[in-house]
C-alpha cells in the first residue's frame, strides 16, 4: 500500500463522512486496486448520494473493470446532477464510440471540448470519431452508416495512418511516428530492420524525451521548444510538437545528414498538423 | 585551483551566442565546472540539462537506438546543446542566434575532456 493511500485511508477512518473517499477511490483505481476502489466509491455514494464527482468515480471504475453498461449508467447520473461536468462529457463520449455510436459520442466529446479546451485528450478523441464519421458516411453513400461501414472507416484510417508519412519517407533509411499526448502510436511505422513492427515500443521510451523538454524550457523561460534532436552512434533522432500535445519523431540512419533530418522532421510536423486539423 | 575543463569551458564560452557552458553530473545535476555570461542560473540550467541529456541516453539504449553522442533542444529562446560521457555532461546554453553548426563541433571536440 502506498503511502499516499495509508494516508488518505486514514483520513476516512477518522471521518467516514469526509469526501476524501473521492481521492482515495481514484489513488486505488490508479494503482490498479479496482474491487477496493469499487469498495470506497460504493460506501462514499451512500453518504453522498447526490455528489457528482462520486458517481464520475464510480463510472471509472466500472470502465476499468470493462463495465461500460454500469459507467455509462453513473455518468448519466452524473449530468443529471451536473449537466456541464466535462469528466462525464468526456467518458459519455468514450463508452458511446466504444459502442459505435458515433453521432452521439461526438456530441458529448464536443461538449466535453467546449468545457475544457486544455485537455489535448478530449480533442484527440473527438477529431478520431469526426474523421470515423466522416469515413463512414462516404462508406455508406450518404446513408447512416452501420457496422460495416464502421469498419471500412476504420481500416480507411488505420491505412491513412500507416502511410501517413511515406512519401515523404521514401525509401531512405528513416521512419516517423506521430505519437498523442500519452505516447501512443497514432501514425506512422517504426520497423526493425528484421521486420517486426516496434513502434508502440519506441514511442513510449521517446515520448518521455519530451516532458523532460517542457520542462527545461519552462524553468530555463526559453519559450515554447521547437525540437530536440539527438545523434547516437547509430541513429539521429529528432523530435517536434504538433497538434493537441502530439509528438513527431523522426529517426533515421547515422549517415543521413543532421540538416536532411531536419528537414524531413519539419516536412512531417507539417503533414501531421494538417492530417489533425482536417477533422476539426 | 584551476579545473581539467577549464580550457574546454574557455574555447566555448567564446562561441558566438553563447550565454553559458557547464560541467555537470549526469545522473546528480551537480555542477563540476562552469563558465557563464552574468545573469544565468548555471545550477538550474545544469540540472535540467542533465536531466534531459540522460532521459534521452536511457531512452535510447531502450528503444534501441545507441549510445547518445549530442543533444540539442531548439526553444523559441534559445538552444540548449548537451554531449556526455563517463557520467559527465557537458551543456552549453545559447541564444537563438547562435551557430549551432559551430557549437556542435567544438563540444563534439572537447567531450575527450570528460573524464
Amino acid at each position: 500500500m502506498s503511502d499516499e493511500i495509508r494516508r488518505l485511508s486514514d483520513e476516512l477512518a477518522r471521518d467516514p463522512s469526509s469526501l476524501v473517499f473521492l481521492q482515495l477511490g481514484e489513488a486505488l483505481r490508479k494503482a490498479g486496486q479496482l474491487d477496493l476502489a469499487l469498495k470506497v466509491a460504493t460506501r462514499g455514494l451512500e453518504r453522498h448520494s447526490h455528489d457528482a464527482d462520486a458517481h464520475d468515480l464510480l463510472a471509472r471504475i466500472c470502465v476499468d473493470r470493462g463495465e461500460l453498461e454500469q459507467a455509462f449508467d453513473e455518468w448519466d447520473m452524473v449530468l443529471r446532477l451536473a449537466p456541464n461536468h466535462v469528466g462525464a462529457q468526456k467518458g459519455m463520449g468514450y463508452v458511446l464510440f466504444k459502442q459505435g455510436r458515433l453521432e452521439e459520442a461526438e456530441t458529448h466529446l464536443s461538449g466535453a471540448a467546449s468545457g475544457d479546451r486544455t485537455d489535448p485528450s478530449i480533442s484527440t478523441a473527438l477529431r478520431m470519431v469526426r474523421r470515423l464519421l466522416r469515413y463512414a458516411r462516404l462508406a455508406g453513400n450518404g446513408s447512416e452508416p452501420g457496422p460495416e461501414e464502421l469498419a471500412a472507416a476504420q481500416r480507411r484510417i488505420e491505412e491513412e495512418a500507416h502511410y501517413l508519412f511515406a512519401d515523404i519517407l521514401g525509401d531512405s533509411e528513416q521512419t516517423a511516428l506521430l505519437l498523442n499526448s500519452d505516447g501512443l502510436v497514432t501514425a506512422g511505422t517504426y520497423v526493425t530492420p528484421e521486420g517486426t513492427d516496434v513502434s508502440q515500443e519506441v514511442g513510449a521510451q521517446l515520448s518521455g524525451v519530451r516532458d523532460d523538454a517542457q520542462r527545461t524550457v519552462r524553468h530555463l523561460d526559453l519559450g515554447a521548444w521547437k525540437t530536440v534532436l539527438y545523434e547516437t552512434d547509430i541513429a539521429i533522432v529528432a523530435l517536434a510538437p504538433a497538434l493537441d500535445e502530439a509528438l513527431v519523431v523522426v529517426a533515421a540512419s547515422h549517415d543521413v545528414p543532421l540538416g536532411f533530418v531536419r528537414r524531413v522532421l519539419d516536412r512531417c510536423v507539417k503533414r501531421a498538423t494538417m492530417w489533425l486539423s482536417e477533422v476539426g | 585551483m584551476s579545473s581539467p575543463f577549464e580550457d574546454v569551458l574557455a574555447t566555448l564560452i567564446r562561441q558566438r551566442g553563447v550565454l553559458g557552458c557547464i560541467v555537470v553530473g549526469e545522473s546528480d545535476g551537480i555542477v563540476v565546472d562552469a563558465n557563464v555570461q552574468v545573469g544565468v542560473a548555471e545550477a538550474v540550467v545544469a540540472a535540467l540539462a542533465a536531466a534531459l541529456f540522460r532521459r534521452a541516453r536511457l531512452s535510447s539504449q531502450s528503444a534501441g537506438l545507441g549510445r547518445v553522442t549530442f543533444l540539442q533542444l531548439e526553444a523559441e529562446k534559445g538552444h540548449v546543446c548537451a554531449v556526455g560521457r563517463e557520467g559527465l555532461v557537458l551543456v552549453t546554453l545559447a541564444e537563438p542566434r547562435a551557430h549551432i553548426g559551430l557549437i556542435r563541433g567544438a563540444m563534439l571536440q572537447s567531450v575527450e575532456a570528460l573524464t
